[in-house]
């Protein structure tokens, strides 16, 4: 485990790492003589590795640097960032900073902006590359780098340095992005500026100078880049120039900005730049902002109607007013400004040349709004009046001029909101007068545009009057509407119309808003009749959907919130629309899927459904069906024997359910020849990234209706949305580059919650999701849930388990007493091993991915638990397995696992249940035999059990510790079990002999010596469904 | 050939000089109109047309504004371009005063200044103070070439004048200076800039130690949060920022200033915006399948 660090050096940015303890070579900490010591946890070899992938063309040979980073130290050494590099000194110990040799890699602008970009939003970049809060910092400031340059608040310059000129481009910071700056400076972690020369003295540079140098720098080098792609080829290499005016503008646009030396040229040159760029640069300094604010005519009280046609032409006026931008709750009258008086001196206090900035800002903004100009002819220093047509123009095209100008602009409340416009409301007719029949996504239905201005409907001969009087803003009943030409045109255009036809979708889109509207008009809805209207109703929640009654044959029983979960899923497949059931892990999903293919195979519908899952649930979901739905057929397409081709299409035919796993999904095609009933996605955040093969595969796939399950909050991921939403409603949010304009940009770059709302009904309507917290809604959940969670062997797993059972039965023969109780304790020991990790058996370190069905379905449910901020036990008896889990979460999530083993002494014990109670780690792992009694763990809300201890005294004396006096929330307990395996068959025994399991097992797992060499054979024999 | 025989000569030709930026498809302001109505009333004849060529195919070398003088480069028909400049007289401090005085009363006159727009009543603002903006004749300026034409002012000279009075457009504080006074003097004296000296260094931040707490070391507190970087917009209008402050100062360029900065003002939006949502720049190749290389068996 590496965790990535990178701070301000030279100019650039270098990276450095730290490496956990138990990967490096023992610390070697010598004492400084000259040069500050090696970093004990410097992490050379695997940051070059981890650069030289995430860093498009980098090559670490050669670039490595040693630095100084001066840090917090103890005498035991420096201080790590995380508990993940080793353990951090006792809380009261003093601490000083010292400087400590790393290797280093200073990056390029061009690379870190790579870096950066990669490791935006994560708190791991790959396996055990962990990304500190230093470098999440500077992803931080790539995206304001990135904002400025989106918005082009920049402006080419020449600098100067070690008498050379060169051609920069530079941020410029006004307004909002100085005080966003001044922000962002002042949480700039002290790590981000602590690297120096090796043999310099401690760096003291400010966060401001430092972020400024950077963000400067990302700066450039967009705006470089972009330009340079831009160039013709013919203009990059270019040497001889005829005038230094020519030498800068190429210099702005190479890769490199360097102009040569000084010369009177260009030394002439630099002053003309400096001069250009005076006026931007002194009103960004400026403590002062002018602020503009439209104000409504007065009218008379008693205007109750439409108070267009009677000629008048009101006044409207737009105030100058000064703000400091230090205090913007100070707002000054210019007019107040420019005089001596009270005001003017309240404004003196942030900056004293209030006359010369308002008059230099006011001739700017003359320039932008010709009103201004006028006014100021006129000596007014207050502001101008406006008639209609002026005011419209200052609301719909000024202002926005003046805003990016860097003036603040105050306007209306009925302007800024929605609901004083022309708006068109969608009338849909059903198709069929007795209702609607079968309806597809692609039935086409008839509907009209009914167009109203504020709650009025508005006919075809009220809006040719409004044409006729050619007002933009009109006053009904004392409100101010906006009325534009154009929208008038078009509704007059769609009404005239008549009625239009729309597919299925295309109404659903309407209604969700993720349509366009005519053009000039807000969109308003959709509006049905009949069944319709109660479907699309149903659908957006505006009326009650009914339970529906269990299926038939359904053997299990559902909890009032399962009952609500079916008759939603079974609803939506009725209309062949897809759903995403992502309600809160532990809740039964699974079995609520189950309920809904099984009202649909009751109902008479025998195609088949299938289920993608990930490989580690595929036993799980076998088992399930078998349990809840007994009389539905099941196939499992997994593993080297499974059917291909025709032979597969007419199995899966005879099936009620398949079940794939998502590798198999795209790598097996014939699975899209099929047409499906239905296709379920168990964990389907993995499909979030729609250009994954496996995205694209179960897109492919022809299924009537859809279901997506994940315990992930996916609705909280505008960019894993899309894909997630294809899948279950092809085109409702459109392809993926209108829904990147309609949506992604709108909600991500621009903040706009009108566009977040509307993504919110488009997809609301297909989402699900309750939450175990939630006890309005789950009211009927007991404290403590317990469910075995069936997990396959990988086919090394099966093969290791298959050898030990063989080496076991020859010498099981020969053995007798004692060796036999021996060899039986050793033998179930070796195979519960094998059942954990390969890695866990052979007595390795450290266990891969994909090595372990148990470990992989553990990462996956921890995934979901991490992602809504929960925490959970994991009990393991090995305290070998303990290690090698804490090592994997952390190299997964890049959080901190703790491990409570037998070998930490009492003051390490109680830090580590604090830190945990403290919610410092979301997952505590625990060696079964060494927590003991008197533990409080009140934090955590899942306990998993990675292995099992064949004596449920034990177990549940285990399970009891997370739900101690204190515990207000429900606790859900996961038994992993790896099915065909002993531990799938000796838990079945304990379920059948109860009694003997209370009672005459004692404590340990001895009574399992007392077995018959038959019974043992059965008991530990491997089943062929073992391994998926 | 005598050298007092008038023949015309064709300039030699100069790479990187300044180039009149009138007549290229620009429309014609009330300023420009102004100023050649002045330069026609100092009765150059031909070799103002003259000097309108020289100045468009940038024969001019170099311009440089002085206070009372104006010093320049044009490159004629020899190897040497030809030394001009160009002398005025400079205000006295009483007429500085009353100039002051005046602008201070206008003030829409003042913020168009300050904004860097030659405003059209300028004219009136010397008037006022009994002082005239333009020399009623050409022999008000002190003006000299080298060239070999006896006529005074030459084609040079006009070249010179049709280039300040593009340069008076962007700039109408240089009118100021030629006169005498910098920007900050005559604002200073309408009691418009309150801190005399130019502009103001920035005041040194102060050091800043690193700390020795651990927590606040390695940071971890509020980083991450979404509106840390504010919003990111491509706006309608490529390259405002440049608009804002106008032409370049004597452009020298080949390639049209204003043009090549809204070729890379719109290049860059776009990359800015990749930047801003952590789009990598050959989106999608690098986060491909990272399905933590899970294999099927």
């Amino acid at each position: 485990m590496i965790i990535l660090h990178a701070g301000e050096f030279e100019g650039g940015l270098a990276v450095w790492g730290e490496e956990s303890v138990d990967d490096s070579p023992a610390p070697r900490i010598k004492t400084a003589v000259r040069r500050p010591s090696a970093h004990p946890f410097g992490a050379a070899r695997r940051l070059a590795a981890a650069l030289e992938e995430m860093v498009p063309e980098f090559a670490a040979a050669d670039r490595a640097h040693e630095v100084a980073v001066w840090m917090p130290t103890v005498a035991a050494g420096p201080i790590p960032s995380s508990g993940i590099i080793s353990e951090p000194p006792p809380a009261g110990a003093k601490a000083r900073v010292a400087p400590w040799t790393v290797t280093a890699y200073w990056l390029y602008h061009d690379e870190a902006v790579d870096l950066l970009c990669h490791a935006m939003g994560r708190r791991t970049v790959a396996a055990g590359v962990m990304v500190g809060e230093d470098l999440t910092y500077w992803a931080d400031a790539v995206r304001l780098a990135g904002s400025l340059v989106a918005r082009q608040q920049f402006l080419p310059d020449m600098v100067s340095e070690a008498g050379s000129y060169w051609a920069v481009w530079t941020p410029v910071l006004e307004g909002d992005d100085a005080e966003r700056f001044g922000r962002m400076a002042g949480r700039m972690p002290a790590a981000a500026r602590a690297l120096s020369k090796v043999g310099s003295s401690q760096p003291k540079r400010p966060a401001t100078g430092v972020l400024r140098t950077i963000v400067s720098g990302m700066v450039d080098q967009l705006v470089r880049a972009a330009t340079h792609r831009s160039a013709t080829s013919g203009d990059l290499r270019r040497e001889e120039f005829d005038s230094a005016h020519d030498r800068w503008l190429h210099a702005l646009r190479y890769t490199d900005g360097g102009m040569g030396r000084h010369g009177a040229d260009t030394t002439q040159m630099a002053a003309h730049v400096r001069e250009w760029r005076r006026p931007v640069a002194a009103s960004a300094e400026a403590p002062f902002r002018l602020c503009f604010r439209l104000e409504e005519p007065a009218m008379p009280d008693d205007s109750t109607e439409v108070s267009i046609a009677d000629g008048r032409n009101p006044q409207w006026y737009v105030r100058y007013m000064v703000q400091p931008r230090a205090d913007p709750s100070l707002m000054v009258h210019a007019d107040l400004a420019w005089k001596d008086g009270a005001e003017a001196e309240a404004l003196a206090r942030h900056g004293r040349n209030i006359r010369e900035f308002l008059l230099a800002s006011l001739g700017q903004a003359a320039g932008i709004c010709p009103g201004i100009a006028a006014g100021l002819e006129g000596g007014g220093l207050a502001g101008h009046a406006a008639d209609t047509a002026g005011a419209h123009r200052f609301l719909t095209e000024e202002a926005a001029a003046l805003k990016q100008a860097g003036h603040a602009v105050l306007l209306p409340a009925w302007w800024t909101g929605s609901r004083s416009k022309l708006t068109a409301r969608a009338k849909v007719r059903a198709s069929r007068a007795d209702g609607l029949g079968v309806l597809t996504m692609d039935t086409i239905l008839g509907f009209d545009w009914e167009v109203a201005l504020g709650d009025q409907t508005m006919t075809v001969e009220e809006l040719e009057e409004l044409a006729r009087l050619k007002q933009p803003l009109v006053s009904v009943r004392g409100q101010w509407l906006a009325l534009d030409a154009e929208g008038i045109r078009s509704a007059i255009k769609y009404i005239k119309k008549g009625t239009r036809n729309a597919t299925f979708l295309d109404v659903l889109r309407m209604r969700a808003g993720a349509a366009e509207a005519p053009p000039g008009l807000e969109f308003d809805g959709v509006e049905a009749a009949g069944p319709l209207e109660d479907l699309l109703g149903q659908l957006d929640g505006s009326v009650k959907m009914q339970d529906a009654e269990p299926p038939e044959g359904f053997a299990g029983s559902l909890r009032p919130y399962q009952l609500r979960g079916y008759s939603w899923l079974a609803f939506l497949q009725k209309w062949g629309l897809g759903g995403c059931l992502a309600d809160d892990m532990g809740l039964g999903k699974t079995i609520q899927a189950l309920a809904a293919v099984q009202s649909r195979w009751a109902g008479g519908d025998r195609r088949p459904t299938l289920v993608v899952c990930p490989t580690s649930v595929i036993s799980n979901w076998r088992r399930e069906a078998a349990r809840f739905s007994p009389d539905l057929p099941v196939m499992v397409h997994h593993g080297p024997g499974r059917l291909k081709g025709e032979e597969f299409g007419r199995a899966a035919a005879g099936c009620a359910i398949t079940i794939t796993s998502y590798g198999l999904a795209h790598r097996d095609e014939f699975l899209a020849d099929t047409q499906w009933g239905g296709v379920v996605l168990d964990e389907a955040q993995n499909v979030k990234n729609p250009q994954t093969k496996q995205a694209r595969a179960v897109r492919s796939l022809h299924a009537e209706s859809r279901v997506a399950l994940t315990g992930t909050p996916v609705e909280n991921s505008v960019g894993d949305l899309w894909s997630i939403m294809e899948f279950l409603n092809p085109g409702l949010l459109g392809n993926r580059e209108e829904f990147r304009r309609n949506f992604l940009l709108p909600i991500q770059a621009h903040q706009d919650a009108e566009a977040a709302d509307r993504l919110r009904r488009a997809t609301g309507p297909f989402v699900l999701r309750r939450l175990k917290t939630d006890h309005s809604i789950i009211s009927d959940l007991p404290e403590k849930m317990e469910m075995n969670v069936f997990c396959s062997l990988t086919r090394e797993q099966a093969t290791l388990y298959a050898s030990v059972l063989r080496d076991t039965e020859e010498s099981l023969a020969a053995a007798d007493g004692m060796q036999r109780r021996g060899l039986i304790l050793a033998t179930l020991s070796k195979l519960k091993q094998v059942c954990n990790h390969p890695a866990h058996f052979l007595g390795e370190p450290s266990g891969a991915a994909g090595r372990s069905g148990k470990m992989d379905r553990l990462a996956e449910m921890l995934e979901e638990i991490i992602s809504v901020g929960d925490q959970a036990l994991v009990f393991t008896q090995f305290v070998q397995m303990g290690h090698m889990l804490k090592r994997h979460i952390q190299e997964t999530f890049g959080r901190e696992a703790l491990f409570f083993h037998g070998g930490l002494s009492q003051g390490q014990r109680d830090r580590v249940i604090q830190q945990f109670q403290e919610g410092m780690a979301p997952v505590l792992i625990l060696s079964l035999k060494a927590g003991g009694t008197g533990l409080n763990i009140t934090a955590a809300s899942h306990v998993f059990h990675f292995d099992r201890w064949w004596n449920p005294a034990v177990e549940n004396q285990a399970t009891d510790r997370a739900f101690r006096i204190g515990q207000t929330r429900n606790v859900q307990v996961y038994k992993f079990i790896c099915s065909g395996t002993l531990e799938e068959r000796i838990g079945e025994m304990i379920e059948r002999k109860k009694d003997m399991a209370e009672q005459a097992v004692g404590s340990g797992e001895g009574w399992l010596t007392e077995l018959s060499n038959d019974e043992l054979r059965d008991v530990l024999a491997l089943s062929a469904e073992a391994a998926g | 050939m005598s050298f007092y025989y008038y023949t015309p000569s064709t300039p030699r030709p100069v790479k990187g000089g300044i180039r009149s930026q009138s007549g290229r498809g620009r429309e014609k302001s009330w300023w420009a109109e102004r100023w050649m109505a002045v330069l026609d009333g100092f009765g150059m004849g031909a070799r103002l047309d003259r000097g309108r060529s020289y100045a468009r195919r940038g024969q001019v070398v170099s311009v440089d504004v002085g206070r009372g003088a104006v010093t320049a480069k044009v490159q004629g028909s020899r190897r040497q371009p030809y030394l001009v400049s160009i002398g005025v007289r400079q205000l006295s401090p009483s007429e500085w005063e009353r100039l002051a005085a005046e602008l201070v009363g206008r003030p829409a006159m003042a913020a168009e200044l300050l904004a860097g727009r030659m405003p059209k009543n300028i004219e009136e603002l010397f008037a006022s103070a009994g002082l005239s903006l333009f020399p009623g004749r050409s022999g008000d300026m002190n003006t000299v070439c080298n060239c070999p034409d006896w006529a005074n002012p030459c084609k040079h000279i006009a070249a010179v004048y049709i280039l300040l009075g593009e340069e008076f457009d962007r700039d109408p504080f240089v009118i100021f200076k030629m006169r005498g006074s910098g920007r900050d003097g005559i604002l200073e004296m309408a009691g418009l800039h309150l801190e005399p000296g130019g502009e103001k260094a920035m005041p040194a931040e102060p050091p800043q130690p690193l700390p020795a707490d651990p927590a606040e070391f390695w940071g971890g507190a509020g980083s991450g949060a979404p509106e840390a970087a504010g919003t990111a917009e491509v706006p309608a209008m490529a390259a405002a920022l440049p608009k804002r402050l106008g032409g370049f100062p004597f452009w020298r360029g080949g390639e049209d200033f204003m043009s090549a900065m809204e070729g890379a003002y719109q290049a860059a939006s776009p990359a800015g915006m990749g930047a801003f949502l952590g789009e990598d720049s050959d989106e999608g190749s690098a986060r491909d399948d990272s399905d933590k290389g899970k294999k099927d068996r």
